[in-house]
This record gives C-alpha cells, structure tokens and sequence, in this order.
C-alpha cells in the first residue's frame, strides 16, 4: 500500500521550514546573547553574562518593561471588560446583532499600519478632526501624540479599537456554549438580569476569559507596528515597548548581541506565560453546573 | 416603531459610528488637498493616480499579492500534507514531530527576527522575493488546524480508495482535499490576511524600494512626507485605501462563505 517512509515525505516540507526558521534560530540567539557582535566584524568574541548585565543596567530596558507592563495592565483588562459587555448584547443570532458584529470584527482583519496612519491623522495637533471636534467646544488644541502623558493612552485606544472585536467574537462563542437551561432555570428562579449575570453568565465564560487574557497578554507584549507607525517610541520614550527596543538594538545599532539578549529575555517571559496558559486551560477551569 | 426595527436600526448607527475612522478615510481619499485644507469638499480621483503613479503603489500592491499569494498557497501544500500525514499515519517519532509543530504556536516571531535576518544575509537572500516568503510559509497552526479536521473525516473513505489501488497522494489530493475544503479554504484566508498585513519582517528583509509591499510604502509614505503640518493627508488616505480595500472585499467573502457553511449544515 505505502512504503514506511510514507508519512515522513509528507511531514518533510512542514518540518524542514519549522527547523530552519523557528528551532535553530533559538538556539541561535541563545549562542548569540552570550557575544559581542556588530554584524559586520569577522570575530564574535564570547563575552558571557555581558549583554545581560548590560541590558538590566540600561535604563532604556527598565523604561520599556514598565511602558509594556503600563500598556498591558491598562489595555487587556479595558478590552476584556468591554468585549464581555458587548458580547452579551450581540449574542443572538438575528440580523442586526450579525451586522454590528461584523463591524466590529472588520478593523481586526485590517492593516495595522493602515489604522496606525490613520489613527495618527485622526489625533493629529493640527487639522485632526478630534482636536477640531474639541475645538468646538472651546478646548484649546491638545498634543495627542507629543505629550509623554498622552501618547501611551492614544496606543492603548487604537489597540483597543482594533483588537476588540476579535475578542468579541471569541467571547460570543464562549456565551453561546452555555445550556440554554440554566438561563430558564434562573428564570424560574425569579433571578434579576444583574443577579444571572453575575452568577450564571460571568462563572460559566470563565475558560474564554482565561483565554482571552492569557492571550492577549502575551500579545501585548509583543506590540510592535502601532508604536513604530505612530510615535517611534517617543516623546522620550513614553510609549517605547520591548520589541521597538529589540528592533532598534539590533537593526538600527546593529547590537547583535545585546539585540538577541533582549529576545532572549523577552521569549523566557512570553513563554512563561504560554506554558501558564496550557497548564490552566489544560486544567480546563470549569464550572459545572 | 416595533423594538426590531429600532434595535437594527442602532445597530447600524452604532456600526457606522464605530467605523467611521474608515468611512471618513475613504471619504478624504477623494478630495482634493485645497478642499481638505479649506474644508470644502471636492471631488477627484488624483490622489490615486498620484499613489499609483508617482509613489509607485501599483508595483507595491503586486508585491503583497505576490507575497501573499505564495505564503498562502506553499503554507497551504505544506500544512494540509503534514495534516495528512499526522491525522492518518502512525509512525515513529511522529507524535514528537507533531508536538514540535503545535509547538510553534507558543513561540513568539520576535526571538527569529535576528538569526533569519542573518541567515538570510549569509545567502544572499536579503533584498529578494525569496526573502519575504519563505521564512513565512510554514504554518503550525493550519497544520495543527487541519489534522484535527482530518481526524473527523472517516476512515472508511481512504480504505475504500486504497482498495481501488490508490497512492496516498491520490487519496490525499482525490478524497481528503476536497472533503477538507472548507477548512483548507478559512485557512488559507487566515494566512493570506497575517501575510498582508505583515509589518515587522518585511521591515527588516527589505531595503530595497522595488519590493516594498504595500505596508511598507504605506509607512513609508507617511513617515517621509515632509512637515507635521503640510502632510498631505488625501494623498495618505489614498495609499490607506489601496491598503484596506483588498482585505475588506475578502471580509465580505468570508462572512458569505461562512453564512453559506451555517445554512449548508442547518439544510443537512
């Protein structure tokens, strides 16, 4: 029927690609973190704890962890409160709750630096249309995108505005999963809408909140595009995330061993987190009813 | 007015509303500068003989689906084979193998960016179409994706093929493909959407303005359009349009395609 060397021909192509660009490059920036590297010269001297010494020294690091830390405390708890909210408005299948949800999904499928752009030209200090809106209501020009104070709260709402809907969309499918049978019964119950929610609808999407904010934590640290379009990192850094720092390190500086130190550190972290998550939901946190 | 139709019609608003940022990007792409600036409005079509033109986004918008288009096709061949392989075969080492693949989902793109970078340079690779597409093909999640699909196609169907002196390719292409469908298509349309609308690799692979792909022109443009206050912003939202509107058709063709699957089932 087929030779024993079947399946391996078939998985050859996958495997070889998953290889060459994701496992050896691990290896690879470990080997790295540990040298002294400009891109250009022939050597690359082996300087040991160097690069991360020198990373925890930086007060450029410290910045940028607190600004990713800041971004994500602030912006996945905002999303997943908001998607939840909405989700157990738009949970029924007739027209106009399909309507506004595929409004709300759209800007997630879109280009980030598209929305970036744009984004930047809505919050621009002059002729942007939100400081013209204020304006008619007497509010002197405000520097959205200038102001250390302001800048990181401008990412935080074009993330959310982008990211939303997808978070939406999964909470849906968690809320559709709960038995229609213990709405009825809480019915019966005589349960005010304050008093399911709370003790029925909240408990039961546990696993999708879990989910979702696993997730998205991780994916706000890895926030690259919006900052890099927007703001470069600035005004002096209130806005800096981790990886705009790995990607000036190492492609702008050319630092290639402080540049794969960073990675390094930053993929301990995020894979941290990835390994709580498969633990967690491994466990699966259920609330049987 | 019965509550229905009221509650469609605040779904709607509140809809527009959410989108306006886009309607009003569309909006601007086709004015004129002077209209913008003075508040008029004026309709023309230059900023997109402009962007076209001038800024070379026609050459841009082939690279995106050129690059796009390969990633998806090749990430597509490579998953639903492995898929195959995994959801049918048992062979040594190949739970190790599948659990490297379904690994990958956990290991952020960041901790590649550099050591591709320098694989690419050391052959020769930077600076070319190769460049952007293949450190982006492989695709651990369609394939985790589509085996866990192929699981539920029965077996029986392969048996009866092989009974008829087929070759695993052939029961993979004749029977299990066109079964799978649905799936490799969602599929290929996640690809091609993360594809599009990657930033960060192209930004490091690509200094050569020949291959920009259009998210690199679109930053491009932005960031190098001379003076805060001068920008000319139709133009922008023209590039920003051009950006947009490819992924915003197929959005329309997903939500058709999967309306068409839940009325397909329900009928079933």
């Amino acid at each position: 029927m087929h030779s024993r060397f079947t399946p391996y021909l078939f998985v050859l192509p996958l495997i070889a690609f998953i290889a060459v660009f994701t496992y050896i490059p691990i290896v690879t920036s470990v080997n790295l973190s540990f040298r002294e590297w400009d891109f250009l010269s022939d050597n690359k001297p082996w300087v040991g704890l160097d690069n991360y010494r020198l990373i925890m020294s930086s007060n450029e690091f410290w910045n940028s962890l607190r600004v990713t830390a800041i971004f994500a405390l602030i912006s996945v708890p905002l999303r997943l409160c908001l998607a939840m909210a909405i989700a157990s408005y738009l949970v029924r299948e007739a027209l106009p709750q399909r309507l506004l949800r595929g409004a709300l999904f759209l800007p997630s499928v879109t280009s980030t630096v598209a929305i970036a752009v744009v984004f930047s030209w809505l919050f621009a200090t002059d002729y942007g249309i939100i400081n013209a809106f204020l304006a008619m209501f007497g509010i002197p020009k405000v520097y959205w995108l200038q102001n250390p104070q302001l800048a990181l709260w401008v990412i935080i709402i074009v993330n959310t505005w982008k990211q939303l809907g997808y978070d939406i969309v999964i909470y849906i499918a968690g809320l559709q999963a709960i038995p229609q049978e213990l709405y009825d019964a809480a019915a019966v119950d005589g349960g005010r809408k304050r008093h399911v929610f709370r003790r029925v609808t909240f408990p039961l999407v546990m696993p999708t909140t879990y989910f979702l904010l696993v997730i998205s934590v991780i994916e706000a640290f890895q926030v690259f595009t919006v900052v890099d379009v927007m703001t470069k990192g600035g005004p002096a850094g209130a806005t800096d995330m981790l990886v705009n720092m790995l990607y000036r390190v190492g492609f702008t500086l050319f630092d290639i061993g402080m540049g794969s130190a960073l990675a390094v550190m930053l993929f301990i972290l995020l894979i941290g987190l990835a390994i709580f998550k498969s633990r967690v939901l491994g466990r699966k946190v259920h609330y049987e009813a | 007015m019965k509550p229905e139709t009221l509650w469609a019609w605040a779904a709607l608003v509140a809809g527009l509303i959410f989108l306006s940022p886009v309607l009003y990007t569309i909006w601007i792409s086709f004015q004129t500068v002077d209209a913008y600036y003075s508040g008029g409005a004026h309709f023309t079509l230059e900023n997109y003989a402009e962007a076209f033109g001038q800024y070379d986004f026609v050459r841009y918008l082939w690279n995106s689906i050129l690059v796009s288009g390969v990633v998806t096709l090749g990430g597509l061949a490579m998953a639903t084979m492995a898929a195959f392989a995994f959801a049918r075969f048992t062979f040594p080492g190949g739970d190790f193998l599948f659990a490297a693949v379904v690994a990958t989902l956990m290991i952020p793109s960041h901790i590649t960016l550099i050591p591709n970078y320098l694989t690419l340079a050391k052959v020769g690779l930077l600076d070319t179409y190769a460049g952007l597409i293949l450190p982006a093909i492989s695709n651990g999640f369609a394939a985790f994706f589509l085996r866990q699909y192929i699981r539920g196609i029965p077996r029986a169907l392969d048996e009866a093929a092989y009974m008829d002196g087929a070759r695993p390719y052939q029961v993979l292409w004749r029977v299990i493909v066109p079964i799978a469908r649905p799936a490799i298509l969602s599929m290929g349309l996640y690809i091609f959407i993360s594809e599009w609308n990657n930033y960060i690799w192209p930004l490091v692979a690509i200094s050569d303005q020949d291959l920009y792909t259009l998210q690199i022109g679109l930053a491009r443009l932005y960031k190098e359009n001379p003076g805060e206050d001068v920008i000319n912003w139709p133009l922008v939202m023209a590039a920003s349009t051009i950006t947009i509107l490819p992924i915003l058709f197929g959005f329309f063709l997903v939500e058709r395609h999967l309306v068409r699957g839940i009325t397909m089932g329900a009928v079933k």
